[in-house]
């Protein structure tokens, strides 16, 4: 019973340390101007949602988000059209410097961004996609993609290659087999890392604002408008951005769990 | 169904001999056991004749036709897996519907070959289940109307009783027997478990080290093994072995170490006296511990041993006894009601019809 008590105590403890920020933005991000800059008012007499709109219409909010929805998909495409046979190969297959090339898909996150970033903008304007969501994507996809290859590898390493070979035996091809028989099975689990990289290139803000003027991603968009712009609107910025992450999150928290062998209940 | 011929085969994975030069026929419609220890290479053979590996060096043939280079797809071939490998995704039905799916069939002809094969397992009230929800033993029967449905040319089944309890692998063995009779199919089927060989094996294949050692009838195997390792790997427990040398004396032939003399049968003599070259070769004595008795009867000529009897095994029907004989501990397997204790001094007769002798150079049967 005191134990209970006590659990359900620190339950409470760790919601309210994580979703207090949470409810504090989007709380100021609904926040009338006037409100926001009494002192003596905590809590709002009413909400509004002009922040929210300005940023989105005026801004250019929605254009910005229509770019990251794009950069998001292009990256997490093209992540998984080599991530996945990748992944696929480094399970199903034993050859030399397999343990290096998984050792090497680590290493690429150990390059601080800053320092490919002048590059990287030099090399895309040889290639003329300077400044193009194309550019982004792949610059996302640079991180999306080691990423994608350990996850496939540990979600296929757990589908025993006898389904697939049963698949061989009863009349299908080896890419028969791998796509309709071990990719079913991986579908939960390959859901669940797509969604983890769109989070990924979603919130990535850095090398989007270096590499784009003009086709900005949202929180490259943000960080470029909202900076200069009075709080409750960083605050409406912030809501923009966290909500869309979480709610993903909340829909996909099991297959996420299970993503890295934790098994929710 | 096809008869299979294997001629040469070898897989070599890196510097591994997984098969080392298998030579074997297969009739038509026969029930073959592969028998090996752990790692001599039976899955490895069975994933070859399946195309599921490919092959270093060799042919297969079903029939006249050349597979060895087909994909598995084309061989028409079916597997249980050691992990029936049902598919987890789809209920009972797709999984015995789905070999047929993939080839085509219409919707009727698939129904009606599903019923049959559930039927046939006794399956036929978990067509709606998922494998999740099935026992190992439902789960293996799933695994065995998948692979029969298609009436496969040949039938390939890697130890798919090892994951069983004792009790349900003992009577699935003599259903899988059954059906294979009844449907006539060319089966191979991997086992590491001689029991299991000697039941359902029309012939058996005993292999060591890549190599098949030798192929005949479970008799044949058991009566005439050719060679050591047959003969020491077939038998519960293992047949004792002694080093003899052999001896010609005024027209007869004695086996000879420190503790035994024993002069031959008329039968072996001519049998042996031809395959013996050297007089100085050693020579190792087999006798399996069933052709070692208590008493001797008219039947056959015996010879005595006595000894101490140094440790005894009750097993309900057979009683194991370990004879401290002249240095040596000779096994035997009496009936399970004879009354001996430890440490009593035992007379025991060695069946001499019954005992089988190989050059100790090459490991082969002389008689
Ligand atoms: N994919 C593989 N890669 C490397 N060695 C293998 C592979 N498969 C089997 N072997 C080796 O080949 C030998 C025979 O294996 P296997 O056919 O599985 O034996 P069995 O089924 O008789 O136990 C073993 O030494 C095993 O280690
Ligand atoms: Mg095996």
């Amino acid at each position: 019973m005191i134990k209970k008590i006590f659990i359900i105590f620190v339950s409470i403890l760790i919601i309210l340390w994580f979703l207090t920020p949470v409810f504090l933005i989007v709380l100021a991000s609904l926040t009338p101007s006037e409100d926001y800059y009494d002192q003596q008012r905590i809590l709002p007499k009413r909400l509004t949602f002009d922040h929210l709109y300005k940023l989105f219409v005026v801004l250019d909010g929605w254009r910005a988000t229509l770019n990251s929805l794009q950069v998001a998909a292009m990256a997490i495409g093209l992540s998984f059209l080599v991530g996945l046979p990748a992944g696929y190969v480094l399970t199903r297959y034993v050859f030399p410097g397999k343990n290096a090339i998984r050792l090497s898909i680590l290493l690429t996150r150990s390059f601080p961004t800053l320092i490919i970033a002048v590059p990287l903008i030099m090399i895309y304007l040889r290639l003329g996609i300077g400044d193009t969501l194309f550019s982004v994507a792949l610059a996302h996809t640079s991180f999306i993609l080691p990423f994608v290859v350990l996850i496939t590898t540990s979600i296929l390493s757990g589908i025993s290659v006898e389904y697939e070979e049963a698949g061989m035996i009863f009349g299908l091809s080896r890419i028969g087999a791998f796509m309709k028989i071990t990719l079913p099975l991986a579908l939960p689990g390959l859901a669940a890392s797509a969604i983890f990289a769109f989070i990924m290139s979603w919130n990535e803000v850095f090398i989007s604002s270096v590499l784009t003027f003009v086709n900005r991603t949202l929180p490259a968009q943000i960080l470029n408008t909202a900076m200069t712009s009075p709080d409750y609107f960083k605050f409406a910025a912030g809501t923009v951005m966290a909500i869309p992450a979480m709610v993903f999150i909340f829909f996909t928290r099991k297959y996420l769990m299970s993503m890295w062998g934790i098994s929710l209940k | 169904m096809a008869k299979v011929r294997i001629e040469n085969l070898k897989k070599y994975f890196g510097s591994v001999k997984a098969l080392n030069g298998i030579d074997i026929e297969i009739k038509d419609g026969k029930f073959v056991v592969l028998l090996g220890p752990s790692g001599c290479g039976k899955t490895t053979l069975l994933r070859c004749i399946s195309g599921l590996e490919k092959v270093t060096e060799g042919k297969i043939f079903f029939d006249s036709t050349d597979v060895t280079n087909l994909p598995p797809k084309s061989r028409n071939v079916s597997m249980v897996f050691q992990s029936y490998a049902v598919w987890p995704h789809m209920k009972v039905y797709e999984n015995i519907a789905y070999p047929m799916k993939i080839k085509g069939y219409d919707k009727n002809k698939i129904e009606e070959k599903v019923l049959w094969a559930a039927k046939t397992l006794n399956i036929s009230e978990l067509l709606d289940r998922y494998p999740a929800q099935l026992s190992g033993g439902q789960r293996q029967r799933v695994a065995v109307a998948r692979a029969i449905v298609l009436e496969p040319e040949v039938l390939l089944m890697d130890e798919p009783l090892s994951n069983l309890d004792a009790l349900l692998r003992v009577s699935m063995r003599s259903e899988l027997k059954k059906l294979q009779e009844r449907l006539g199919t060319t089966t191979i089927y991997v086992t590491h478990d001689q029991v299991e060989a000697m039941t359902m094996g029309d012939e058996i294949a005993v292999m060591q080290n890549g190599v098949i050692q030798q192929y005949g009838t479970p008799e044949e195997i058991y009566h005439k093994p050719a060679n050591v390792f047959v003969a020491g790997f077939i038998g519960s427990p293992q047949m004792n072995f002694m080093e003899v040398q052999i001896l010609k004396e005024k027209n007869e032939l004695f086996l000879r170490n420190e503790s035994l003399n024993i002069r031959l049968t008329d039968d072996l003599k001519t049998e042996l006296g031809n395959k013996i070259q050297n007089k100085n070769d050693v020579f190792i004595l087999g006798i399996r511990p069933e052709n070692i008795h208590k008493e001797k009867t008219d039947i056959s000529k015996f010879e005595p041993i006595e000894g101490k009897v140094y440790f005894i095994e009750r097993l309900g029907s057979d009683t194991i006894v370990h004879l401290e004989f002249k240095g040596t501990r000779i096994v035997s397997k009496l009936p399970g009601d004879v009354k001996i204790n430890e440490g009593e001094s035992l007379k025991m007769y060695i069946d001499l019809s019954k005992i089988h002798v190989f050059s100790k150079i090459d490991g082969k049967a002389l008689i």
